[in-house]
C-alpha cells in the first residue's frame, strides 16, 4: 500500500509538472490557433534566464518570475509580430508550423553556440528538500509546482471569463471575422494571446529550472508531452490541459512501476490513442476546431 | 600564343603542383565540430593535432609535413558529404575521426568504396568495426570492452569489497533505450551470466526522460545491491538525484562512461551525493602514470596549445591512436592504401606502453584486441582511477 501511494504521489507530481509547461501551448494552439513547435524552446529560454538571474546575482529562483514572465512575454509577442502574423493570412495552416519548427531549431542552435552542449545548474534554493506526506515522499519543488499550476489555470479562467480583455480574446478564439467586425483588433488581441502563453511558460521556467538542469535540448523533453497533454485535453481548453496532465503524469508514473519503465511510453500513448479514437475532439473539448474561421 | 608554349605551360603548372602536393601528406580529420555534439567533437580533434604536432616536430612521416584537412561530420548526411570532399577533392591519404558512432558508420561507408583507410580513434559502437570492412580500423575501446570491464570490476572488487561473494549480489541493469544503451547493457548481461552474477532488474528507458521515480522504486523494491546505468548526461543525474531523494542507496552505482565522468555531472548532482559512485570510461587524468608512459607530456603539450587543461579523456584517446597509427605509417613507404593498411596491421604495442595504457594490435575486424577501459570512482568531486590496480592512483572506496 505504502508503494502504492508514493508512485501515486511521483504521478501527481509529475502531471503538475506537465501541466505548468502544457497551459501555454493550450492558450496559444486555442486563441492564435497557431501550433507552436518552439513552446519547448520558449522554456529552454526561460530557464537559462532563471538560471543566469539566479547565478549572477544569487537571488531565489523563484523570485526570478517576475523579471522572467515578463522577458518571455516579449519573446510571445515578438514571436507572433514578427513571425506569425506575416504568415497569418497565409492559404495554408501548416505553413505557421513550419515556420514555429524552422524557429525551434535555430532557438536550440542559437542556445547551443551561446551556452554550449554542456548542462547548466541553477542553484536549487531549498526546493529540492524531500518532504514526507504520510508514507510518500516528494520534493518542496513539485508541490509547489502543483499549487502555482493549480493557481495558474484558475487565474487563466477568471482573467477569460471576468475581463473585458479576456472576453475579447475569448471572441476572436471563436471566430476571428465576427471579432474584428465587432470592432476588435484582432492583430493585437494575438500578440498578447501570443504573449500571455509564452509568459505561462515563463512562469513555468522558474519552477522547473532548480529542479532540472538546463541545456539547450531541454525543451525537446517537454515538447512532446505537452502536446499530448494539450490534444488529450482538449484543444483550448485551460482546465482539460490541466486535467490531461495529471492524467498523463499518473499513467507514466503506474505504468513505470507495474508494468516496466520501458513500456511506459507505449501506455502513455496507447491510452492517449483511445482517447482520440472514442473522443476526438478531447476529453473537455466541444468540438474540433482548428480553423482560423469558425464554421 | 602557340600550341608548344601552351603545352609547355600546362606541363609546368602539372610539374609544380605535382611537387607541391608532394612536399605534403594529407590526412582528413573527420568530427562533429558543430552542432550538438561539438564539444566533445572538437576535444577529440585537439587530440589529433597534437600526434600531428608531435610527429611533424620529429621529422614528419616517411620525410614528409603530416598536414590535417578538417571536415565537419555535424549528423550523418554531412559525414558522408565530408569523407567525399576530403577523399576526392583533398585527396587526402587516410581519414581521422570521429567520436560519434553514427557518423563513424556512415563515413567509413565511403571510404572503404573509395578505398581509403580509415582510422576510427574514438567511437564506442559494436557496429563500427562489426561490419567487417577492409580499410576501416578502431584504435579505442568500445561497447564490449565497457560491458566486460564493468562486470569484471564487480565480481573482482566490488563483491569482496562489501564482504560478499559475487554470486550473492543482486544486480540492476538500468540503460536509456537508443543503441548506445542498449548495446552495453547487452554486453553486461550477457558476460554477467557468463560470470554466474546474478541481475534481478534490466530496465531501459528513454534517454529524454524527465522522470526515473518509477524506476528507483523498481530497484528499490527489488532490493539491487549493485546498479549499473548506461546513460547521457541528463539521465544520469535524473537517476542520482532521485535515488537520493528517494532515499535509495545501493552499495555500489557503476556508471557507463557518458554522463558520469563530466565535471558539471558532478556539480550538478552535487558532490555530496556523487561520492563513491563509480565509473568505466576512457582513461582519464587521474591516473597513475607508471601504467600511462606520456600522459603527462601530453597534458603538458595540451596545455601549450589551448591554454586550458583537457576537458576530457577524448583528447588523449584520439591522441594516443592517431601517434601510433602515423608512427606505423611512418616505418613503411609510400601512402598507397594497401601499403597503409599493411603497415597498421602488423603494428603490435604492449599494454602499459602508451598514454592510455592500453597496447594497440588489431585482431578480428580490424578491433583493436587490447584496447581496454578504466574503472573510476567520484571521490572528493573528483574523478580518481581506482581500477585495474596498477593504473590506480587511489583505493576503491566503499559505503559502510
Amino acid at each position: 500500500m505504502d508503494t502504492f501511494l508514493q508512485v501515486l504521489a511521483s504521478g501527481l507530481m509529475l502531471g503538475a509538472l506537465f501541466a505548468i509547461v502544457s497551459i501555454g501551448l493550450t492558450l496559444i494552439f486555442g486563441i492564435v490557433k497557431v501550433v507552436n513547435f518552439a513552446h519547448g524552446e520558449f522554456l529552454m529560454i526561460g530557464m537559462y534566464l532563471v538560471y543566469l538571474i539566479t547565478a549572477k546575482l544569487g537571488l531565489h529562483p523563484l523570485v526570478t518570475v517576475v523579471a522572467v514572465a515578463p522577458l518571455l512575454f516579449l519573446v510571445g509577442v515578438a514571436t507572433q509580430r514578427l513571425i506569425i502574423q506575416p504568415l497569418m493570412s497565409a492559404r495554408d495552416d501548416h505553413i505557421q508550423i513550419f515556420a514555429t519548427v524552422g524557429l525551434s531549431t535555430a532557438l536550440i542552435n542559437l542556445a547551443l553556440l551561446i551556452f554550449g552542449a554542456d548542462i547548466a545548474n541553477t542553484p536549487p534554493g531549498g526546493l529540492r528538500m524531500p518532504i514526507q506526506i504520510g508514507p510518500a515522499r516528494v520534493l518542496l519543488g513539485q508541490v509547489i509546482i502543483l499549487l502555482a499550476s493549480a493557481a495558474l489555470v484558475i487565474g487563466l479562467q477568471l482573467f477569460l471569463q471576468r475581463t473585458q480583455t479576456g472576453r475579447a480574446i475569448r471572441a476572436v478564439a471563436q471566430n476571428r471575422a465576427a471579432a474584428q467586425l465587432m470592432g476588435i483588433n484582432v492583430n493585437r488581441i494575438y500578440m498578447l494571446a501570443f504573449g500571455i502563453g509564452a509568459a505561462c511558460v515563463g512562469f513555468a521556467a522558474a519552477m522547473v529550472a532548480p529542479l532540472y538542469p538546463t541545456s539547450p535540448t531541454i525543451g525537446t523533453y517537454f515538447v512532446l508531452t505537452a502536446f499530448v497533454v494539450v490534444v488529450l485535453g482538449g484543444l483550448g481548453s485551460i482546465g482539460g490541459a490541466f486535467a490531461g496532465a495529471m492524467i498523463i503524469g499518473l499513467i507514466d508514473s503506474f505504468a513505470g512501476f507495474y508494468i516496466g519503465s520501458d513500456l511506459r511510453e507505449v501506455a502513455v500513448f496507447g491510452v492517449f490513442l483511445l482517447i482520440l479514437i472514442l473522443k476526438p475532439s478531447g476529453l473537455f473539448s466541444e468540438r474540433l476546431n482548428l480553423s482560423h474561421v469558425s464554421p | 600564343m602557340n600550341l608548344s608554349y601552351l603545352l609547355k605551360t600546362t606541363v609546368a603548372a602539372i610539374v609544380l603542383s605535382a611537387t607541391a602536393a608532394h612536399a605534403d601528406v594529407k590526412f582528413g580529420a573527420l568530427y562533429p565540430f558543430s552542432g550538438q555534439l561539438a564539444l566533445l567533437g572538437e576535444e577529440s580533434a585537439r587530440g589529433l593535432e597534437i600526434a600531428v604536432d608531435e610527429i611533424n616536430a620529429a621529422g614528419g612521416i616517411q620525410g614528409e609535413k603530416v598536414v590535417l584537412v578538417r571536415g565537419d561530420a555535424v549528423d550523418n548526411n554531412q559525414a558522408i558529404g565530408e569523407a567525399r570532399r576530403l577523399i576526392s577533392l583533398e585527396q587526402v591519404a587516410a581519414i581521422f575521426g570521429t567520436y560519434s558512432s553514427a557518423r563513424s558508420i556512415a563515413a567509413s561507408q565511403v571510404a572503404e568504396l573509395s578505398d581509403i583507410p580509415y582510422f576510427e580513434l574514438g567511437a564506442v559502437a559494436d557496429e563500427v568495426t562489426g561490419r567487417g570492412l577492409k580499410y576501416l580500423f578502431r584504435t579505442n575501446p568500445y561497447a564490449a570492452d565497457m560491458g566486460k570491464m564493468i562486470v569484471d570490476m564487480v565480481a573482482d572488487k566490488i563483491a569482496p569489497g562489501i564482504g560478499k561473494k559475487p554470486e550473492e549480489l543482486k544486480i540492476g541493469i538500468i540503460y536509456e533505450d537508443s543503441s548506445y544503451g542498449t548495446s552495453v547493457s547487452t554486453h553486461q548481461a550477457n558476460y554477467a551470466k557468463e560470470k554466474g552474477l546474478n541481475v534481478v532488474v534490466s530496465s531501459g528507458y528513454p534517454a529524454a526522460t524527465v522522470d526515473m521515480s518509477s524506476l528507483v522504486l523498481e530497484l528499490k523494491q527489488a532490493g539491487v545491491d549493485v546498479v549499473l546505468q548506461t546513460s547521457y548526461q541528463n539521465d544520469s543525474v535524473l537517476f542520482l538525484q532521485q535515488a537520493n531523494e528517494a532515499g535509495y542507496k545501493p552499495a555500489a552505482v557503476i556508471g557507463g562512461g557518458g554522463g558520469y565522468s563530466m565535471q558539471p555531472t558532478a556539480d550538478a548532482v552535487g558532490h555530496d551525493v556523487i561520492d563513491g559512485v563509480l565509473d568505466v570510461d576512457f582513461t582519464q587524468y587521474l591516473v597513475n602514470t607508471k601504467a600511462t608512459p606520456g600522459l603527462e607530456a601530453f597534458i603538458e603539450a595540451y596545455k601549450a596549445k589551448y591554454g586550458s587543461a583537457p576537458r576530457s579523456g577524448h583528447s588523449l584517446n584520439n591522441y594516443v591512436g592517431a601517434k601510433a597509427i602515423l608512427k606505423a605509417i611512418g616505418k613503411t613507404e609510400g601512402f598507397e592504401p594497401d601499403t597503409i593498411v599493411e603497415a597498421v596491421k602488423v603494428m603490435d604495442i604492449p599494454d602499459g606502453a602508451t598514454a592510455a595504457g592500453y597496447g594497440i594490435k588489431f585482431g578480428e575486424n580490424n578491433q583493436n584486441e587490447r584496447a581496454a577501459m578504466m574503472g573510476m570512482q567520484w571521490q572528493g568531486g573528483k574523478l580518481v582511477t581506482v581500477y585495474p590496480d596498477a593504473a590506480a592512483t587511489a583505493p576503491m572506496q566503499f559505503a559502510d
